[in-house]
């Protein structure tokens, strides 16, 4: 096989191996569609409460949308994933607390009601932490 | 311009080739309707496209332990384990397909809505069989004697196969999520059969009848991979077997973590949507 023609049936195997990735995401789960993953936004403030259960961990927090000026402080809701997920990629039941002064990137709720999909948190002592595969990664600072 | 012709002409060249996999998948026997309980030899499974390692563990016990699904997202596939081809549409019969097509739009469409459809995961349903084996969180699987017990993390769902068992007719097998199983070797590889699942308990919304039967082959390939061949036959609604492959990589050491869906803050609303319950 010549070389360009290998080099170009590995990009369509990685290709296809995206997709299927993609593919499997849309079928071997709920939802992501309530969310808009394309405007996503940056809230920071405090933890009111951290609910560590299946199917899904919850963050609740009030906080303001750090870029927003004229935003109001308000009481999020923030979807995380499960604490299977969320434990393979090295966070512990214990590790948010209310109280905790945290800012999140999240992929906000369509219906516009102050809740959203966690893309990224940091926490008080500065780690930042994603929210595992599916959830995809943050596109704004 | 030049590149593209040659891109043309490697696909030219594989289209027969695939052409003639598929004739022959479609080809494949269909079992009796009243004889769940015939060997499943006869079904061609799909190929593999990996060469099992010389040197195996052996199989009847190497299997026991915790496996993920492979490839992960976001992971690199390793060198000389090509991930397995995607998974084809169910093989309908003309006259339920388009009924199938039209609600895989409806479900689309309202995804791209913004408003998924309310599912059963949102209600804390299990996938059942044969959903919980593609591997959605690690799965951990249990050879004793004369039993294989296969656990999926997500949902805590958990599947026994009873070696060497007759399997009921159709119509005696109570439907259940995960079904009727029995297995039996084949040389390294663990065939097992399994019938009885209940109807509203689908793989990709594909209907099916109580005379479905899912034929999985499943074996290692080396002593950190292994891969699972399924073939779904349904006299029923399909028109030949619906065929495909999952594979999983070991995980050492992995302890199995508890799923108990207990806080389910999604529901239903009036429009059938999914929608998420806010807290304070």
């Amino acid at each position: 096989m010549k070389k360009s023609t290998a080099r170009l049936t590995r990009a369509v195997v990685v290709g296809m191996g995206f997709t299927l990735a993609a593919v499997s995401a849309a079928w071997a789960h709920h939802s992501f569609a309530m969310f808009d993953s394309d405007h996503q936004i940056k809230v920071s403030g405090k933890v009111t409460g951290f609910q560590w259960a299946n199917p899904h961990v919850y963050i609740e927090m009030d906080g303001k949308n750090v870029k927003d000026d004229t935003a109001q402080a308000q009481h999020y809701t923030v979807e995380c994933a499960s604490p299977g997920i969320l434990t393979r990629i090295g966070w512990k039941f214990n590790m948010v607390k209310s109280g905790d002064e945290i800012t999140v990137i999240i992929a906000p709720l369509r219906t516009g009601e102050p809740g959203g999909l966690l893309k990224q948190i940091t926490l008080p002592d500065g780690r930042k932490f994603l929210n595992g595969g599916p959830a995809g990664k943050p596109n704004i600072e | 311009m030049k590149k593209l012709t040659r891109h043309k002409s490697a696909l030219a060249a594989a289209t027969p080739a695939l052409a003639v996999m598929f004739g022959l998948l479609a080809s494949a026997a269909a079992f009796a309707a009243d004889a769940p309980a015939a060997p499943a030899a006869d079904v061609k499974a799909p190929g593999s496209g990996t060469k099992p390692a010389a040197k195996l563990p052996n199989p009847r016990s190497a299997m026991t332990g915790q496996w993920n699904r492979y490839p992960e997202i976001d992971e690199k596939p390793l060198p000389g384990f090509p991930p397995a081809a995607p998974i084809p549409p169910p093989p309908l019969k003309a006259e339920h397909k388009a009924a199938w097509e039209a609600h895989r739009k409806t479900l689309a469409d309202a995804e791209a809505a913004g408003k998924p459809i309310f599912s059963n995961y949102t209600a804390c349903l299990p996938d059942g069989m044969p959903a919980m084996m593609m591997g959605m969180f690690p799965m951990e699987v249990l050879q004793t004697p004369g039993q294989v017990t296969i656990i999926q993390e997500a949902y805590n769902q958990v599947r026994r196969i009873y070696m060497g068992e007759k399997l009921p007719a159709f119509d005696e097998a109570e439907p259940l999520f995960w079904g009727h199983s029995s297995g039996k070797w084949e040389g390294d590889t663990l065939v097992v059969e399994t019938i009885g699942v209940k109807e509203d308990v689908k793989f990709r919304d594909a209907p099916h009848s109580n005379q479905m039967r899912i034929v999985e082959r499943i074996r290692l390939l080396s002593p950190t991979m292994m891969e699972d061949q399924v073939t779904v036959t349904d006299p029923v609604y399909l028109e030949g077997p619906w065929q495909w492959r999952w594979m999983y990589k070991r995980m050492p050491g992995y302890k199995m973590l508890e799923y108990v869906c207990e806080s389910n803050r999604e529901y239903r609303d009036e429009t059938g949507a999914a929608r998420m319950r806010l807290g304070k």
